[in-house]
């Protein structure tokens, strides 16, 4: 959101896994396959419904001065939070947000002046390892973070994090700030001396741009860390264990270079006896600028970059709390059910997996059943998958529309982006023959499997098309 | 097929696409001035956008240099001041090092700045100024050349050592072509101009083989000499020394267009050969060649495939090579893949009446337009087993193009005609070849128009071959977006660049072909 922006725990960008063996839900097909969660959508609306009753209030309670400005920014704000209520992501499946929401009670409970709180808090179907504060009292936990956490203790820190930005009402303090900023006489006055510059304008420009974006980011780290110091006040009375803290910091240090799969391995997986793999699917070929260091591709300087961090350093956020956790008597890892949580964490993976299918971002979505089926993890659900997004990418690349698909990128995995280089250079009949003796390799065992026997199918039929071209 | 008019528009529409503002990041609004691919040999490695980010004074600009790789990743930013004159018309990468030559327009001179792995720039750049004549020459030919065709373009990569800039030249009276050689490894450069023996030459880059330059040269008697010497040019990569000069005359007249390093470690020439007393320039080619060279400039074997023995196997051709319906063949590219064969790459081209010439002469007599035109037919793909005989020859309908010639041009020969629509009319639908690195791909592109029921406009074809199998595909280039351009992109894909006028958004995206 760049008007209002939102307080995260932790934005970090790589999604990762964890290891999983049975599904928690039932069983409908043989061999067994994976029943999605339901939605509750009765409540998804009425989380939507409150996010736009509070949008009205927000509007109608800015100042006067400047009130279309506000305006901006909160329909801005309500685009962004609408799309959410009315997307998929959120997980409003009674079991899974009944659990969240005694986790969620427990804090209330044992916090007063939380007690008038209308905070709307659920887990999402996101991969990414985050969780926000959205502004409204909407706060979103992804999956990609949950995934990643040890206990209890360490979701309630979480859920503590966001609550404080929303009581500290920290998006709304933002948005004031910079609308007084932009609005300011200092401000416009220098716009405007700026934009009549015949010369050297842009770069006066962007020395304006960034002193004001380092100002931002210097009170976003403020903001964090003050959320820090009030989720420990909120913890500190739930009865969990405070230590919960200092592991969750420490995860999230490390989060971008963490994985709970094995890497993925494509020619464990695309290797058959009659169409074998092929080196150069994945070879690696010269590139531009080969030793150029990723932190140099900023034009920023590292003091620069440094001041540009909205969120304080994990060790500095931790060295902040550890004399005051050290206080505090021990609590628990677990109040409500570690069993639970335990399958929740593993189930998210395939949730988290179909959200990426029905955000049409199949290369993820292949991904991940990639590493499903190459862990073991609900191996039907992921051969189903796989058969599925290899019949779409043959029917894009034959419609030549495979062009917005996600290409290799530094910051990515580096299994992810070996399967990113196989997807760009596979050509049509190599598509279609992948597909074909991999559906071949698993139709016995997936004999009662009737979504895959379609997929299976197509396959044969696309097979069957290039074979004869 | 109006190509040229298709070609028209679309130049027009890349010049006026360029003026256009485009936002870019965090840059407010900015000018840009060029983009295009960075290329290793055919090999697409990421693209370049230069633009004006800010006016320094009444003289000086900052310039911004964004690179991305080739899936359009950000890579660097290059930011530097300099003449508010200064053009990028180039860029080339040989797999360690990247070379960007900068041209600034009222000092005449060229700059050629080299870019390490690193990303930085390397501490020594390469100058060449330009004198007067040199300046009006390269504004009829190199700098004359539109990007779409890449035709004068003549920066070469020499694997992880430097580059090899191939240009036309004046020196004093004479037309002629400049070799330089640009190290990466540390400041060196040569220079080499050949100027004895004739008044005007043309020089080919063929390729680098075992520390050689070689190089195919026409050299011209005189201005108006019709039958230039075609001789082959070896020249030292560490000195610039001439290695040899050997006339490209064995068993036939050989004018190689292509030099290959096959998977036995020898050197091949490639091209189409004449009769021994024949000429190159006017003459009709017999056929192909292939000539195995050493780097001393050796030949250590002939083969020559004829139109008459060979190639009338597997068309309707002419002892002169002449295809019924395809005319004659413009030879585009000569490949050999990984299993050893051999693909020419051409396109067809025939003259024929022109009414429009007709008529002008009828009615002015002096109209400056010839009564004869030339129609750029089909394209044309024959293969050669690795010993170089003829296995294969497969006809590629598209739509054919007509050119109007310049009045005179009734006397000129086909195969002239044909190097003029290439070079001069800039005529031909081929776009480029591209392969990938063992060779057991390739790709050919070409541009079409298409009008039919449910499509017309320009489409962008391909003939792709993969591990023995070749497949056909288009993309149609028309769409909603105000102006569009393809460039290369990773073997078997394009770079769609679209402009949307009325957001004032520059898209851009891959497309793969199939």
């Amino acid at each position: 959101m760049n008007s209002s922006p939102p307080n995260r725990l932790r934005l970090k960008s790589v999604i990762l896994c964890l290891l999983v063996i049975h599904a928690i839900s039932g069983i409908a097909q043989s061999p067994a396959s994976y029943v999605f969660w339901k939605d509750d959508e009765n409540l998804r609306r009425k989380y939507y419904d409150e996010s736009l009753r509070k949008n009205s209030l927000f509007i109608s309670n800015a100042p006067k001065q400047y009130a279309k400005d506000y305006k901006e920014i909160y329909d801005h704000q309500f685009d962004e939070i609408g799309d959410f209520w009315n997307s998929k992501r959120a997980v409003t499946s009674p079991a899974v947000n009944d659990y969240l929401q005694s986790i969620v009670k427990k804090i209330i409970d044992a916090n007063p002046v939380l007690q008038n709180t209308d905070a709307r808090i659920v887990f999402t179907r996101d991969d990414w390892p985050n969780a926000v504060s959205l502004g409204d009292g909407s706060i979103a936990i992804n999956g990609g973070l949950f995934i990643f956490l040890n206990n209890e203790a360490e979701l309630a820190f979480v859920i503590c994090h966001e609550l404080s930005h929303y009581y500290l009402d920290h998006t709304n303090k933002e948005i004031k700030k910079i609308v007084d900023l932009y609005n300011s006489e200092e401000f416009t006055t220098e716009v405007k001396r700026i934009s009549k510059q015949q010369y050297g304008a842009r770069t006066q420009f962007d020395e304006l741009m960034k002193k004001m974006a380092f100002g931002s980011r210097r009170h976003s780290r403020e903001n964090e860390a003050e959320a820090d110091k009030q989720a420990f006040l909120f913890l500190k009375n739930t009865g969990y264990d405070c230590n919960g803290i200092i592991s969750c910091l420490q995860l999230l240090n490390n989060i971008d270079d963490s994985s709970i799969y094995k890497p993925f391995i494509p020619e464990a997986t695309f290797n058959f006896t009659d169409y074998p793999f092929k080196k150069k699917w994945t070879e690696k070929e010269s590139v531009l600028f080969g030793r150029l260091i990723t932190d140099e591709t900023s034009p920023l300087s590292i003091h620069e970059k440094d001041s540009l961090k909205t969120h304080p350093d994990c060790a500095m956020r931790i060295s902040l709390l550890r004399d005051s956790i050290k206080k505090i008597s021990a609590g628990k890892k677990f109040l409500f059910d570690e069993n639970f949580f335990n399958q929740l964490k593993q189930d998210f993976f395939p949730e988290m997996t179909e959200q990426q299918f029905r955000d049409d971002n199949v290369a993820r979505n292949l991904y991940y059943s990639l590493l499903m089926l190459q862990n073991g993890s609900y191996t039907s659900l992921a051969i189903y998958s796989v058969a599925r997004d290899l019949n779409i990418l043959f029917q894009r690349q034959k419609d030549h529309k495979l062009g917005h698909m996600e290409k290799e990128t530094r910051t990515y995995a580096a299994d992810y982006n070996l399967l990113l280089r196989m997807i760009d250079r596979w050509r049509l009949d190599e598509i279609a023959s992948i597909n074909y003796y991999f559906c071949r390799q698993y139709e016995k065992q997936m004999g009662g499997y009737i979504s895959f026997k379609e997929e299976q199918a197509k396959a044969v039929k696309n097979f069957t098309l290039v074979q004869n071209k | 097929m109006k190509k040229l008019l298709f070609m028209g528009c679309l130049l027009f529409g890349m010049q006026v696409l360029f003026a256009q503002s485009l936002s870019i990041d965090n840059v407010k609004t900015v000018v840009l001035r060029s983009s295009d691919a960075i290329k290793e040999g055919t090999d697409v490695k990421g693209y370049y956008f230069f633009y004006v980010s800010d006016k320094v004074d009444r003289k000086t600009n900052e310039y911004t240099l964004k690179i991305f790789d080739n899936n359009l990743k950000p890579l660097k930013d290059i930011v530097f001041q300099d003449s508010k004159d200064v053009n990028i018309l180039e860029s080339s990468f040989n797999g360690t090092d990247l070379i960007f030559l900068l041209y600034n327009e009222k000092e005449k001179t060229f700059e050629y700045q080299v870019y390490g792995a690193d990303g930085n720039k390397k501490p020594y750049s390469y100058f060449r100024e330009l004198t007067k004549k040199e300046k009006r020459y390269l504004e009829t030919t190199y700098l004359a050349a539109s990007d779409e065709d890449q035709t004068y373009k003549g920066l070469y990569p020499v694997d992880g050592k430097g580059f090899i800039s191939n240009m036309p030249s004046r020196e004093d009276r004479d037309y002629t072509f400049q070799i330089d050689y640009f190290s990466s490894e540390k400041k060196k450069q040569w220079t080499y101009t050949p100027t004895e023996g004739g008044k005007r030459f043309i020089g080919d880059y063929l390729g680098y083989f075992n520390g050689v330059v070689f190089l195919e040269v026409l050299r011209f008697g005189s201005l108006f000499d019709q039958s230039p010497d075609s001789y082959i040019l070896g020249l030292d990569i560490e000195t610039g020394k001439k290695v040899f000069e050997n006339p490209t005359d064995g068993k036939f007249r050989f004018y190689p267009a292509s030099l290959s390093v096959m998977n036995n470690g020898k050197a091949y020439l490639y091209g189409e050969f004449f009769d021994l007393n024949g000429n190159i320039a006017k003459d009709k080619s017999k056929g192909f060649g292939f000539w195995a060279i050493d780097e001393k400039g050796k030949v250590q074997s002939e083969k020559y495939c004829s139109w008459e023995m060979d190639m009338s196997k597997f068309l309707n051709v002419s002892s002169k090579g002449k295809i019924d319906d395809f005319g004659f063949m413009y030879l585009h590219n000569i490949l050999q893949t990984s299993d050893g064969t051999i693909y020419a790459v051409g396109e067809g081209y025939k003259k024929v009446a022109s009414a429009l010439g007709i008529a002008a002469k009828v009615l002015t007599r002096n109209s400056g337009v010839s009564t004869l035109k030339i129609k750029v037919t089909d394209m044309i793909l024959l293969k050669f087993d690795k010993d170089f005989n003829v296995k294969d020859a497969k006809i590629y309908d598209k739509n054919s193009n007509s050119i109007e010639l310049q009045a005179g041009s009734e006397f000129m020969s086909t195969p002239l005609i044909g190097k003029m629509v290439k070079y001069y009319y800039d005529g031909f639908d081929y776009a480029y070849t591209q392969t990938n690195q063992d060779v057991s791909a390739f790709t050919v592109c070409y541009s079409d128009y298409v009008k039919d029921k449910d499509y017309k406009g320009g489409t962008f074809n391909s003939i792709s071959y993969n591990e023995g199998k070749i497949t056909t595909d288009h993309l149609n280039t028309k769409s909603n977006a105000t102006r569009s351009k393809v460039l290369p992109g990773k073997l078997g894909q394009v770079l769609v660049l679209e402009y949307f006028k009325k957001e004032k958004k520059l898209d851009a995206h891959f497309e793969k072909l199939n």
